[in-house]
């Protein structure tokens, strides 16, 4: 059988391009399955949540922070439940980060809160005595870009179908909906509600001005990606 | 004789010697001891087996001539016999399968290793030690728990000493302060203190609509706030009497079911805060469930120590 596929180079190729194909399917296809799919109450990011994450990777916070728990006792303790690979069904690209210099922020939204958020990127030092964590006091200032958070939604919806407008199950049997607006005027209106649901519990009251006026300061949507991670 | 005969001879001779000298003709010798009996035998083996087959195949590539059936193509004129396989390398390789085989569908999953087993086993086994070690803690071992925790989980936002760090979080060396106190009673409260919904109502009281009229005023606001504040003494008792003490007591202790204690700190009420999270004028703190039952007791504990000291 050898000797005649040696002799017949289509079907050669052609057999070569089944074996690799097999190698393939055998890495390729588990990742479909049902434990790599979203998890139950895993929900998509909305539009400030999703420009918060593009903060955080501008300011390259996953160079010292990680996402991701793995299963010791030592890490469960700190920083919560171990990490499922479905939880990160949503994250383009996923922020496992590949040193720990600051905490792991895979659960930060479960014991940290917006102001403690809101004290600490302002003067880390402060809050935390002794640490590294430089202050981070532009974004207090400069504007979130909506529009891009926005221009990535509308890709990932279309090419990825990432629910958003669509029921999500969620662990207690109930849905939530993840709403996208259909313009991007809508978009940066629904952004703009979150940022004053927000900014009601920051003491800022720059921030809290500038959102008053319509402004979303970059500080506000880091804070909604980071009360996000649960 | 072929050369190669005599160069085998030359060789086993010298290595022979050379293994006499450094082994058994050495200071130590053979010693009678059987390990080194069998570690020279096996060196001069060694020194035999080698020179044999070194003769055995360079007088092959000497005397040897291809046979054997080709193969009916040719690769730039190189050709290729039809020899099978050695049958013990055919056989092994079947086995190799059938095992593969075996491990893929039994072996594995029947035995395979599972990092979240181990770390479920891992958790077991340090809970049971935890609750065997830490069951009949009391006192000070308990308030030296509480402090351990409070370093790991509270210090963050609630400071080293406590203190709050300059308003960020409650100061939890004294129970209340007077600007806490002055928030609940013009807003009322619902931090589930009491472990269940049972909201304490705005300074208009109980089932009121009608915001025109308090029952108490701004000047007994302030004062009764300093008098919490100050660990129930000083000026504005009576005006606690009036507006406080039908749920929270007399003496501030509150009441099961009704209120919450508001004189003092005790390990239900930090329990309760650290089970649920509170939100207050300050701002809110999340729920710390992950600490087991001990820990927050523990925490309990301390929180109260430090104010108790004053």
């Amino acid at each position: 059988m050898f000797h005649w596929l040696e002799k017949n180079p289509f079907f050669f190729a052609l057999a070569v391009f089944v074996t690799i194909a097999f190698a393939g399917l055998v890495e390729i296809v588990p990742n479909f399955a049902q434990q790599s799919r979203p998890l139950i109450g895993t929900t998509p990011y909305s539009t400030l949540e999703l420009a918060g994450r593009h903060v955080y990777i501008k300011n390259s916070c996953n160079a010292c922070h990680s996402q991701l728990i793995r299963p010791f006792k030592s890490e469960t303790d700190r920083y919560g439940d171990y990490s499922l690979s479905g939880e990160y069904a949503y994250d383009r690209p996923f922020l496992w980060g590949s040193k720990r210099t600051g905490p792991d922020l895979m659960r930060v939204g479960n014991y940290r809160t917006t102001d403690w958020h809101e004290n600490h990127m302002w003067d880390p030092e402060k809050v935390v005595p002794g640490t590294i964590m430089p202050a981070y006091r532009w974004m207090f200032v400069n504007n979130t870009d909506i529009d891009t958070a926005y221009a990535e939604m509308l890709t990932i919806e279309k090419f990825f179908g990432v629910p958003y407008n669509k029921p999500v199950p969620m662990k207690d049997g109930t849905t939530k909906i993840i709403k996208m607006g259909a313009t991007l005027n809508e978009a940066r209106m629904m952004a703009l509600e979150e940022a004053i649901t927000i900014s009601h519990d920051m003491k800022n009251q720059d921030v809290i001005d500038a959102v008053a006026l319509g402004r979303i300061p970059e500080i506000v949507a880091l804070i909604a990606y980071m009360n996000s991670l649960k | 004789m072929n050369k190669i005969y005599l160069w085998g001879f030359i060789v086993t001779a010298a290595m022979l010697g050379f293994t006499y000298m450094s082994v058994i003709g050495s200071k130590g010798g053979l010693n009678g001891d059987i390990v080194n009996i069998l570690t020279a035998a096996a060196a001069v083996a060694l020194v035999l087996i080698t020179v044999f087959t070194v003769i055995k195949y360079v007088r092959q590539m000497q005397v040897d001539t291809a046979s054997g059936e080709l193969a009916n193509e040719k690769w730039d004129d190189i050709g290729e016999y039809l020899n099978p396989i050695p049958t013990g390398w055919g056989i092994l390789f079947l086995l190799t399968m059938v095992w593969g085989m075996w491990y893929f569908l039994i072996g594995y999953p029947v035995n395979g290793y599972s990092q979240i087993g181990e770390y479920n086993e891992d958790v077991a086994a340090h809970n049971t030690k935890f609750e065997a070690k830490y069951k009949d803690i009391t006192g000070d071992r308990l308030i030296e728990m509480g402090e351990s925790v409070f370093l790991a989980e509270c210090k963050v936002c609630h400071g080293l000493t406590a203190d709050g760090i300059d308003g960020t979080a409650s100061d939890l060396n004294v129970r209340l302060e007077a600007n806490v106190v002055k928030y609940h009673i013009l807003h009322g409260s619902n931090s589930k203190l009491m472990g269940t919904e049972n909201p304490m109502p705005n300074r208009y009281g109980i089932m009121n609509a009608n915001t025109d009229y308090s029952p108490i005023s701004d000047a007994e606001i302030d004062v009764v706030s300093e008098y919490v504040a100050n660990g129930m003494t000083g000026e504005g008792a009576d005006v606690f009497a009036g507006a406080c003490a039908a749920c929270h007591g007399a003496d501030g202790k509150g009441q099961a079911y009704v209120a919450p204690n508001i004189a003092t700190f005790d390990i239900g009420l930090v329990v309760t805060i650290l089970n649920h999270g509170k939100r207050g004028v300050i701002g809110g703190m999340p729920a710390f469930d992950r600490l087991n039952t001990k820990q927050k007791e523990a925490v309990g504990a301390y929180i109260t120590s430090l104010s108790a000291k004053e």
